[in-house]
């Protein structure tokens, strides 16, 4: 018996009005990523990746069509719905980090765990932890300003997992960073994806970065080429390309 | 709670607005505040004015003085008990140099029928024959003794600023008597007065003074209007005409010689209130148009909009309640101090004691926590309706 996908995207739409002028981002797009996948998603500007990212992650709504993530329509859900879903079931990393400069690492990384009915100690422990998988325990009291940018993307990367969520949706996250810290950025994401089962959806320009996922798609005008790679664990340990 | 430190960091964030918003706001409350409390003090003192006194002054201006003989035609009038002349006259200390800093109120009287219809003024009865039987003596306030040191047997030079009483030299007092006053029987009663011979007054301007004010006494308080009104009948057909009111009415008249305080004080109170609504308004819209992409992260996190709302309220919050505990306390820490401001103490002490009443510090607060957040209630509401894709596409 095989599990459901962790994403299953069905004929989804997405029409933006700018004013009489109607541009069409996805046109009947689906898509499957199934639990545990490393998928990366590539294309020229304005194709509709992030978009399509931002369905996934439930902080946009299809015109048409379904998206399924983790086992819930978010396309049915209300605004207030998809709140309380998105901070139990996806994690965000953003391009730019965006963590919020007046707090330490450590209280960016508890930011989602507010939202839970967990006390305050319980909470510092969780947020220690995410901190300790990134390598950043011993940053945990310094302020965003006081990090380099491939440490700032790890907090990001700690407060996207803190809340253990089944999915992970990554913009370009290494799209602000030097070759090194690209890299670090990028192995984290693979120890997350194959130590600790995370489904992660990511939209890159970096062919290098999207060397790492286990599946590859290209979007061109809204529309989802076929698969241009899988490399599976054994595969991408041994560097090969099927 | 748990969100508290979130709030509080963001005000942090710029201290030098957070700061700068806060004292604008806290001097709102506080010029508000200290207006209120002066305005309070003015309305108890005509409040306790006397239902059973009139005054009698010239009909056209309180500054015109009538002829002394008025006094005997107005205790002929039915239903008049007594009748007092009183003169403000206006001294200073220090011979020519009209030292106003010291100023304080002080009166001219005929001791026999003032104090007979001014129980709140209360002179031990030795010290009060002391008084009558020497013409040049002085009954003094607790407060103004305390102020300067006097006591009985103490001299007192007066030189007054108003012409007619100016002859050339300063005019000597001797304390006699010292009064005081039942605060909770006669919570208006002011102890930073002096109180004098009316005759040692006309006397050293050779009868030219009049009389400022007759205090009359009447033997029903429910006639007030009909021996108001016989007084001023008596000078109807006279050079100088009269002018007769209760003693509230004349407290008032005398309090509106400034002009209409009390919608002046009122209006300069709303027009800063307004204004401070206006700058926290904008300071609070600056503060979260310089986040939207924070809360778009927010908001991406998982924080609903109404609770992100409801940070962006609670930052405002926070800050005028800081404001209005600020506010509120300087003004009660001037109320209190007010008596020791050369000149505007003493014109203030002519009112009941002035103090920050519990309810108007309240009162305040609540008020400084409304606008508040009235003027946070824009820019959360932006923060509410702001779509995540939008915001961060645009940032």
């Amino acid at each position: 018996m095989t599990s459901p996908p962790a994403v299953l995207v069905e004929g989804v739409r997405k029409v933006y009005r700018r004013d009489s002028q109607e541009i069409v981002v996805l046109d009947g797009l689906s898509l499957s990523v199934p639990a545990g996948e490393f998928v990366a998603l590539m294309g020229p500007s304005g194709s509709g990746k992030t978009t399509l990212l931002n369905l996934i992650a439930g902080i946009d709504q299809p015109t048409s069509g379904s998206v399924v993530v983790a086992g819930t329509d978010v396309s049915a859900l209300s605004e207030s719905e998809l709140s309380t879903w998105r901070s139990r079931h996806v994690g965000f990393i953003f391009q730019f980090y965006n963590l919020i400069p007046v707090l330490t690492a450590i209280e960016n990384v508890e930011l989602p765990l507010l939202l839970t009915d967990l006390g305050r100690k319980e909470r510092r422990a969780r947020a220690m932890t995410a901190l300790r998988v990134v390598g950043l325990e011993d940053r945990a009291f310094h302020y965003p300003r006081q990090l380099s940018g491939g440490q700032e993307q790890r907090v990001a990367i700690a407060r996207a997992i803190v809340t253990d969520p089944a999915v992970i949706v990554a913009d370009e996250p290494t799209g602000d960073l030097d070759a090194k810290s690209a890299e670090d950025i990028l192995a984290l994401l693979d120890v997350l994806n194959r130590q600790f089962g995370k489904t992660i959806v990511m939209v890159t320009h970096d062919p290098r970065a999207a060397a790492r996922a286990h599946i590859e798609r290209h979007l061109e005008k809204g529309v989802l080429s076929h698969s241009v790679g899988r490399h599976d664990a054994t595969s991408q340990a041994t560097g090969t390309r099927p | 709670m748990k969100f508290a430190p979130y709030v509080l960091k963001h005000l942090r964030r710029n201290w030098l607005r957070t700061s700068s918003t806060v004292t604008g706001m806290a001097l709102c409350v506080f010029l508000i505040c200290t207006l209120q409390t002066i305005l309070g003090a003015m309305d108890a003192n005509i409040r306790s004015a006397a239902a059973d006194r009139l005054a009698t002054r010239h009909a056209v201006s309180l500054v015109f003085n009538m002829p002394y003989s008025y006094a005997a035609r107005i205790r002929a009038v039915p239903g008049v008990v007594r009748v007092a002349p009183l003169n403000f006259f206006g001294g200073l200390m220090g011979s020519s140099s009209q030292d106003f800093a010291n100023f304080f109120a002080n009166f001219a009287v005929d001791p026999g029928p003032f104090f007979e219809m001014y129980p709140e003024y209360n002179v031990p009865p030795a010290q009060m024959a002391d008084f009558v039987a020497d013409r040049r003596g002085a009954v003094i306030g607790q407060d103004l003794a305390d102020k300067y040191g006097w006591t009985v047997g103490s001299a007192v030079q007066l030189e007054s600023f108003i012409p007619p009483y100016r002859v050339g030299r300063p005019f000597e007092f001797v304390v006699r008597g010292i009064f005081d006053a039942d605060r909770v029987r006669y919570p208006g009663t002011n102890e930073m007065q002096m109180f004098f011979h009316f005759d040692y007054l006309y006397e050293s301007t050779r009868r030219r003074a009049g009389v400022g004010n007759f205090m009359v006494q009447i033997a029903d308080p429910t006639q007030a209007a009909a021996v108001a009104k016989a007084i001023d009948d008596t000078f109807e057909n006279t050079d100088v005409q009269t002018r007769t009111e209760s003693e509230a009415s004349f407290r008032q008249g005398f309090a509106e010689l400034a002009g209409n305080l009390v919608v002046l004080l009122n209006g300069i109170g709303l027009a800063v209130a307004f204004t401070v609504l206006l700058v926290t308004a904008n300071t609070m819209s600056m503060a979260v148009r310089e986040r939207r992409t924070e809360i778009a992260v927010l908001k991406t996190l998982g924080f609903s909009s109404r609770r992100v709302m409801g940070l962006i309220i609670g930052e405002a919050a926070v800050l005028s309640a800081a404001a209005g505990v600020v506010g509120v306390g300087l003004a009660s820490l001037l109320v209190s101090n007010i008596a020791k401001i050369p000149f505007l103490g003493a014109a203030l002490g002519q009112f009941p004691p002035l103090e920050l009443s519990p309810r108007l510090a309240t009162g305040m607060v609540a008020l400084s926590l409304g606008l508040g957040l009235l003027a946070g209630t824009v820019p959360a509401w932006n923060a509410y309706r702001a779509r995540i894709v939008d915001t961060l596409r645009a940032a």
